[in-house]
This record gives C-alpha cells, sequence and structure tokens, in this order.
C-alpha cells in the first residue's frame, strides 16, 4: 500500500546498480582480498534484490553462500597462494622463448 | 481512544525513515567503491548490511506481508562472519611470516 | 489502561525509529568525510548502535500496535528484537576485531600520532620472540 510498484521498481534499480557497480570493481582489481570482499558486498546487494522481488526462501540460501561461504572458502585459497595478480605469464613466455 | 493516530500517519512515518535508510544507503556503498585500503571496504560493507537489515523490516511492515522479514537475521549474522573472516586473515598472514 | 500502555509503547517505538534513521544519516555522511580508518570507526559505531540496534527497537515496539497484520505482528516484533539483540553483541566485537587486526598486521597506521605506545609494544614482542 505505501510501496506502489514505481518505487519498488525504482528500489530495485537501485539496488541492481549497486551489484552492477561492485561486479565491475572486482573484475578490474589486482588484489585478490579486494576483488573477494568486493564480491560479498555484490552478495549482500543481489539479498536486496531478491527482497525487493519477493523471494524470501532464495534470500535465506543466498546470503548464506554468497556472503558467507564464498568468502571463507576464497580467502582459504588467497591465504595458500600469492595476494596480487601479476604479468607472470607474459614474462614465463618471454623466458621461455 | 483517540491516542493512536491512524494507521495512514504510522505508514507515512514510517517510509519517511526508510527514505532515510535508503540515503544512507548510497553514502556508506560510495565509501564501498572509493575505500581506500581493504579494512575500509569490510567496515563499509558491515555498516551497510546492518543498515539494509533494517531496511528489510520496515519493507515487510510497508508492504503488509510480514514473512519477506525473515532476511534480515542470517544478512546480520553473515555480514559479522565476514568481518572475523577478514580480521583472522589479517592476524594469520602478517604474523605468520 | 490498555490504551495509554499502548499508546506509550507507540510514541516510544516511532521516536526511535526516526531517531535512528537520523543517526544512520549522520553516520553515513561522517564515513565520507573522516580522513583515516581508526576516525571511520566512530561513525561505524554510530551507524551500527545508533543507526541499527534503535530503529530495529523502535520497529519491534511499533509493529506490536498495528492490529491490521493480525497474528503476524508477533512474528515480525520476535525478528526485530532478535535482530536488535545479537547486533548489540556481534557489531563491537566485529569493529574491535577488524581493528586490531589492521594494526596489528600494519596495513593503516594512525597518521598524526605524536607517539604510538602500542607499535613501540608490538615490534618489542616481535622481536623478542
Amino acid at each position: 500500500m505505501a510501496f506502489e510498484p514505481p518505487l519498488c521498481y525504482i528500489l530495485l534499480a537501485l539496488f541492481m546498480t549497486y551489484a552492477l557497480i561492485l561486479t565491475y570493481k572486482t573484475l578490474v582489481a589486482r588484489d585478490l582480498v579486494k576483488a573477494i570482499i568486493y564480491s560479498a558486498g555484490q552478495a549482500v546487494a543481489y539479498t536486496l534484490a531478491l527482497v525487493m522481488m519477493a523471494a524470501p526462501d532464495l534470500v535465506l540460501a543466498y546470503v548464506a553462500v554468497g556472503v558467507g561461504m564464498y568468502t571463507a572458502l576464497f580467502l582459504f585459497v588467497v591465504s595458500r597462494t600469492e595476494r596480487y595478480e601479476q604479468e607472470k605469464i607474459e614474462r614465463g613466455v618471454e623466458e621461455s622463448g | 481512544m483517540g491516542l493512536i493516530p491512524p494507521i495512514e500517519t504510522t505508514y507515512t512515518l514510517l517510509g519517511f525513515a526508510t527514505g532515510l535508510f535508503i540515503l544512507a544507503s548510497i553514502f556508506y556503498f560510495i565509501r564501498v567503491v572509493k575505500g581506500p585500503t581493504l579494512p575500509d571496504i569490510v567496515l563499509a560493507i558491515d555498516v551497510l548490511s546492518y543498515d539494509l537489515a533494517v531496511f528489510i523490516i520496515l519493507f515487510s511492515v510497508l508492504c503488509n506481508s510480514p514473512l519477506l522479514a525473515v532476511g534480515a537475521l542470517p544478512l546480520m549474522l553473515w555480514a559479522y562472519l565476514l568481518d572475523m573472516y577478514v580480521a583472522k586473515y589479517f592476524m594469520k598472514k602478517e604474523l605468520g611470516e | 489502561m490498555y490504551e495509554l500502555v499502548e499508546a506509550i509503547i507507540y510514541y516510544v517505538g516511532i521516536v526511535m525509529v526516526i531517531l535512528g534513521g537520523i543517526l544512520d544519516l549522520i553516520a553515513s555522511i561522517g564515513m565520507n568525510r573522516f580522513k583515516n580508518f581508526y576516525l571511520r570507526l566512530h561513525a561505524a559505531t554510530i551507524g551500527s548502535i545508533g543507526g541499527g540496534f534503535y530503529p530495529l527497537i523502535g520497529i519491534g515496539l511499533v509493529v506490536l500496535t498495528i492490529h491490521s497484520l493480525g497474528t503476524m505482528k508477533y512474528y515480525v516484533a520476535g525478528i526485530a528484537f532478535t535482530t536488535a539483540f545479537f547486533l548489540l553483541i556481534t557489531a563491537p566485537t566485529g569493529s574491535h576485531a577488524l581493528a586490531q587486526g589492521a594494526h596489528r598486521a600494519k596495513i593503516v597506521l594512525p597518521e598524526p600520532a605524536v607517539v604510538n605506545r602500542l607499535l613501540e609494544d608490538e615490534e618489542k614482542v616481535e622481536g623478542g620472540e
């Protein structure tokens, strides 16, 4: 009653804009831990988009996977490897060739 | 009898508070995007998710569909676990070497 | 008598919701205007307790007086009170752990600092080991 359809759609567009910007920041980030944290923020934005589309069961699944499990698993993986992304492939090609 | 104002006034006041929370989420998102260091981004995502958990309950009351409110508690608790994961990563990674 | 108690609950709740919204807006502006990570922790405290705990208690009190929701008002009020309780426990713990981790790993240091005894003690402990 207080939230008629145009206002709902505007809020949905706002949260999807959050998700779009954070996805772009995830793609261009050179720091892998920063990319993981941006992806967690994108999961928060998607959660709110799912609330806007009235799907609370998907919210329960998505927030557990996107914010919790994904971040824990990828932080564990990155702690075993290097944190900063480098141009190792090009250098390897130059050395071998 | 007339101690409590009618229901439309309540919905108007709650809608005003919802607008304040949406405006606050925009400013928090600006800090998420341009945060210089990693703890700034994590802190901003943390407070952003607390803010949006309040927004979920307000939205479910305003839309007159209380089943949407179930997403607030998992969002808040998983954001807290994101905080603890990143803090644990900092301590282990830099102190272990 | 019952109407009086209900009116008191309603007005306390609606004042807490509006106050929480204003405090959250102030905290979000402060989050953009502070210069350092350790200064932004103050804004984060206002945003989590003043902007999260107060409005959740307020919504739980206001919803108890909306009779058009039927029995579901107890459902929403229970979720609001439980979320407020866990928020009161977990938000200071999380921000404290994050600040301790950031200082221990030397990612950010307090910039306009004359003396930093905590950093000297940490270096002494690390050197002693």
